[in-house]
């Protein structure tokens, strides 16, 4: 098949395309607006509905309410958006609603910069709005991916009856890249839950408000116990690990940097090794864990002040050294930058 | 007539002020109505203002740092919230004043510049409480018809059958589906002193009227229409004539809403046709004759039904 040259942003609205969505909900903000362009010109013409908000808040009400119909449906923001719609999140995922929600991210907290950075690390895992709910959040490398994971998330959306957050950058998002369209088929899941009309059969409801004793407790329960079953799901690319001292991980675009970092350092014949999280939630526990185990020590890189490094420590239960190095949004670090603390690392005793 | 206009006897092109509290250098594309549009109401106003401004073309080019236009005290802040930050700054001055730590007879103007979408779609819930409240301010709405900061996406004052990358013309479509939100209206709804339309063809008009927006006790809206050569398809210095046929043509019609009352400031009686202000337009080159003359049958009503509030008097 013949690779065309596209976004990140596009490749993302040709996944969901691929994976037959049918309806978009959004509203303008930089740097996702080709997912909306790509969409308000293709959805039309495949009987889909592409609809432009008059708010993110309105955009994410959309969503709660195409996907409680069933309709494979999505929505795009960048930071700031997405913390708009943070309170219909919390409510799809207490009415265990499937739908894609998109973070095309942008440099924060406030309005912050429209350049690449991962600070919403923390917003996509540990659930935006309020109550204690989680997305599944996918995080693409590559443009390839991105276009993979989205179509993907459709399907898992519906597998869970569950939002999940795909959750990328600025820098992915407005790179071009060869991508090739590679045909999807979208499964099938059982729909006995949505709303459409109860003819025929007894009406359906679907609810998030508990009032009952031990109800709310019941349902949150249900809820954990989903996310515990979503482990399944984990993905993650290893690299170099054989004879690793020292594994570097890393998340999102930033990702392909520091893999040029870890491929210098071998070049160099530093024994280190590459972990990248393709789902942050749920977090890959125990391919960090087995490597604890084995000695391994880690360097987590990230653009933001150190979000995920947490995640890695509770999976490792402090039985190894974790590194942090962070680099807040504003520039993007050079291989180099990493291969210095790479070698850094090695060379420090162990703690 | 109200009493605190009664003394203002109006700009002319004599006794311009000498003030530019807007500086010149910013980074607005070639022939933007918008930034003159601002230029024109902030030198209305004078230096004694704290300006409010909502995320669009207009914080994006005047303040890249370390640069900034401002030479007045200036927040920035989210889409949704402009009118509630004002809200908030003006309040603030109120209790200041009351408190006896700022001077109670020093005039400062709270005044807002949000676009169209920052008004007319995330921003209107904020409009509505800031007007209903009855805050000592002007709000501004610098209308370019449509999202121009992030890549020309529609809003709903962009005009029915406008081209735009989220309302593509085609097979399904004929551009935008829907017609321009009446936001004078909305805000004239509110019952409150003063609404006014201008334009930056009709420089002296739109001063007064801002001015005017100022003087008033309490919330006072003026919607400025303000082309937008990038985002438009058209060209750079034929924004003030394109500003002008829409006046000429009815499509964009100047009058004020004093106290609940409508007095057109610009009749029209001799209007031209609407097609010699879309033709000139890319954005409308797509339209078929059927729709052409849609959007004259509305602009015609719409008159009608303004000249009928009007005569109400």
């Amino acid at each position: 098949m013949k690779p065309i040259l596209v976004k990140g942003s596009e490749a993302i609205a040709l996944g969901a395309l691929a994976a037959g969505c049918r309806c978009y909900f959004g509203y303008p903000i930089t740097p996702q607006n080709e997912i909306p362009e790509l969409l308000a010109r293709e959805l039309p013409k495949r009987g889909g509905v592409f609809l432009q908000a008059e708010s993110e808040l309105a955009a994410a009400n959309m969503l709660l309410g195409a996907a409680s119909t069933g309709v494979r449906a999505m929505t795009s923001s960048s930071s700031p958006g997405i913390s708009l719609m943070a309170e219909a999140f919390s409510y799809m995922a207490a009415l265990e609603l499937p739908a894609v929600v998109v973070n095309v991210a942008r440099g924060g907290p406030g309005l912050g910069g429209i350049e690449a950075s991962q600070g919403d690390y923390f917003q996509a895992t540990k659930g935006a709005g309020h109550g204690d709910y989680h997305f599944l959040v996918l995080s693409p490398a590559s443009i390839q991916e991105a276009y993979e994971l989205t179509a993907r998330a459709f399907d898992l959306a519906e597998k869970y009856r569950q939002p999940v957050m795909i959750l990328t950058d600025a820098l992915l998002g407005q790179m071009k890249e060869p991508l090739i369209l590679r045909k999807i088929k979208p499964r099938k899941y059982p729909k006995d839950w949505a709303l459409t009309g109860a003819k025929g059969r007894p009406g359906r409801v679907l609810r998030s408000l508990f009032l009952g004793p031990g109800e709310l407790r019941s349902r949150n329960e249900l809820l954990q116990k989903k996310y515990r079953a979503m482990r399944r799901e984990v993905r993650v690319e290893s690299y170099l690990l054989e004879g690793a001292e020292l594994v570097v991980s890393a998340f999102g675009s930033l990702a392909r940097i520091v893999k040029e970092a870890v491929n210098l350092a071998r070049e160099k014949g530093y024994p280190v090794g590459f972990l990248r999280p393709i789902t942050l939630f749920p977090f890959p526990e125990r391919e960090f864990r087995k490597l604890a185990e084995a000695g391994v020590r880690f360097l987590v890189v990230e653009l933001n002040c150190g979000q995920m490094v947490e995640d890695v420590r509770l999976s490792i239960c402090g039985s190894t050294e974790v590194r942090s190095l962070p680099f807040p949004p504003s520039d993007l670090p050079a291989p180099e930058d990493i291969y210095r603390e790479i070698k850094r690392c090695l060379r420090s005793p162990r703690r | 007539m109200l009493k605190e206009l009664a003394k203002f006897k109006g700009f002319s092109a004599k006794n311009l002020p000498k003030e530019e509290p807007f500086a010149p250098g910013h980074r607005a594309c070639q022939g933007c109505g918008e930034v003159l549009a601002l230029r024109l109401a902030l030198k209305a106003l004078g230096m004694n203002v704290i300006a409010v401004s909502a995320t669009g073309c207009m914080e994006i080019i005047s303040s890249p740092f370390p640069y900034t236009s401002w030479r007045v005290p200036w927040i920035h802040i989210a889409f949704e919230n402009a009118a509630a930050v004002a809200s908030g700054v003006e309040s603030a001055l109120k209790a200041l004043k009351r408190k006896g730590r700022f001077p109670k007879n020093r005039r400062v103007d709270v005044v807002v510049f949000a676009g169209d979408g920052g008004t007319a779609d995330i921003g209107l819930q904020a409009l509505s409480g800031a007007l209903e409240r009855g805050h000592d301010f002007v709000y501004i709405c610098l209308d370019n018809e449509a999202y121009m900061n992030t890549g020309v996406q529609r809003s709903s004052c962009t005009p029915y059958g406008a081209m735009t990358t989220t309302s593509p013309p085609g097979e399904k479509s004929f551009g935008q589906m829907t017609w321009k939100k009446n936001v004078p209206a909305i805000a004239a709804a509110h019952g409150i002193p003063y609404v006014a339309t201008a334009t930056p063809a009709f420089f002296l008009d739109l001063m007064n009227k801002v001015k005017k927006a100022a003087l008033v006790d309490g919330p006072a809206y003026v919607h400025i229409f303000a082309p937008c050569p990038t985002g438009w398809g058209t060209k750079g210095e034929e924004s003030i004539m394109l500003a002008k046929l829409a006046v000429e043509t009815r499509i964009f019609p100047l009058y004020e809403v004093i106290e609940g009352k409508y007095y057109i400031t610009r009749k029209i009686t001799k209007p031209k046709p609407v097609e010699e202000y879309l033709k000139r337009q890319r954005r409308f080159r797509h339209l078929a004759e059927e729709q052409i003359r849609a959007i004259q049958q509305r602009v015609d009503a719409e008159y009608e039904r303004l000249l009928k509030l009007a005569e109400c008097l």
